[in-house]
C-alpha cells in the first residue's frame, strides 16, 4: 500500500471516530447491536460504581460491628480498586488515541 | 456465568466455608469440658458438611452434630452428679480438634493466597503496553 493510501486509511478510520464522538447525545437511546464506544465506557464506569458501593456497605457494617466476614469486606474493596483502574486504564488508552490523532500534522 | 472476578468470588466462597468451620472447632473446643445431668444430652460436637456449587465454589450444606451420649464420668463431687456420682461430659477429643483448626486455618490461608496471587494476575493485566 501507498503513503498516500495509507493516510486515507488512517482518515477513514478517524472519521469513523468522529462519528461515534457525534452520536454521543444520543447514547441514552443506544440501538440494539450497535455498541458505541460510550456504552461500553458506561457499563464499565457504571460496574466499577457498583463495586465502590458494595465495599462501602461492607466497610460501613464492619464500622457498626454488623460485619460477618473479614474477607468478604477485603474483596469487595480489591474488586472495587481493580475494577476503578480497569475503567481508567481504557479511559487514558482513548485520551491516548484521541490526543495522537489531533497531533497529526495534515 | 464467568465475569471478571469469578476466581475471587469462587475463593470467597472457600473462605465462608473455613471461616464457618474455625467457628466448629472454636464452639467445640469451648464446650469440650462442659459438664451436664446424666440424664440429659451431651454437648454435641459440631461438623460441617460442605458441598460444591455448581456454578464453581463452595458452600455450607449442613451441620452435622456428634454423639448425644458423650462419656459417663464418675465424679461425685461435681453437684450436677447423679445418685452413682455420675456426670456426662462430650465425647470431643482435643488433639481431633487441633487438627481441625490447623487443617481449617490452612485451608483459610490457601484461598487468601489465591485472592492476593489473582489480584497481582490482574493488575499486571493492567500494565500491557505501558
Amino acid at each position: 500500500m501507498s503513503v498516500i493510501g495509507g493516510i486515507s486509511a488512517a482518515l477513514s478510520n478517524a472519521t469513523a471516530l468522529s462519528q461515534t464522538t457525534s452520536s454521543v447525545p444520543k447514547a441514552g437511546s443506544a440501538a440494539a447491536g450497535a455498541n458505541t464506544f460510550t456504552d461500553t465506557l458506561q457499563q464499565a464506569i457504571s460496574g466499577a460504581s457498583g463495586a465502590q458501593n458494595k465495599a462501602d456497605a461492607l466497610a460501613q457494617q464492619a464500622a457498626t460491628g454488623d460485619l460477618q466476614d473479614v474477607h468478604d469486606y477485603m474483596i469487595a474493596a480489591t474488586e472495587a480498586t481493580v475494577s476503578t483502574e480497569l475503567t481508567l486504564a481504557v479511559r487514558n488508552k482513548v485520551v491516548e488515541a484521541f490526543n495522537q490523532i489531533m497531533q497529526m500534522s495534515i | 456465568m464467568s465475569t471478571v472476578f469469578s476466581a475471587l468470588d469462587t475463593t470467597r466462597s472457600g473462605l465462608g466455608v473455613y471461616r464457618t468451620w474455625l467457628n466448629a472447632v472454636s464452639d467445640n473446643i469451648a464446650n469440650m469440658d462442659t459438664a451436664r445431668r446424666t440424664s440429659d444430652a451431651a454437648f454435641q460436637a459440631r461438623y460441617i458438611v460442605a458441598k460444591a456449587d455448581d456454578g464453581g465454589g463452595v458452600h455450607v450444606d449442613s451441620i452435622a452434630f456428634g454423639s448425644a451420649d458423650g462419656r459417663v464420668v464418675n465424679e461425685p463431687g461435681n453437684p450436677l452428679a447423679d445418685s452413682a456420682g455420675n456426670v456426662r461430659y462430650p465425647d470431643i477429643d482435643l488433639s481431633e480438634q487441633m487438627v481441625d483448626l490447623m487443617v481449617a486455618q490452612r485451608g483459610y490461608q490457601a484461598n487468601l493466597s489465591v485472592v492476593d496471587r489473582v489480584r497481582d494476575s490482574y493488575q499486571q493485566a493492567l500494565q500491557i503496553g505501558k
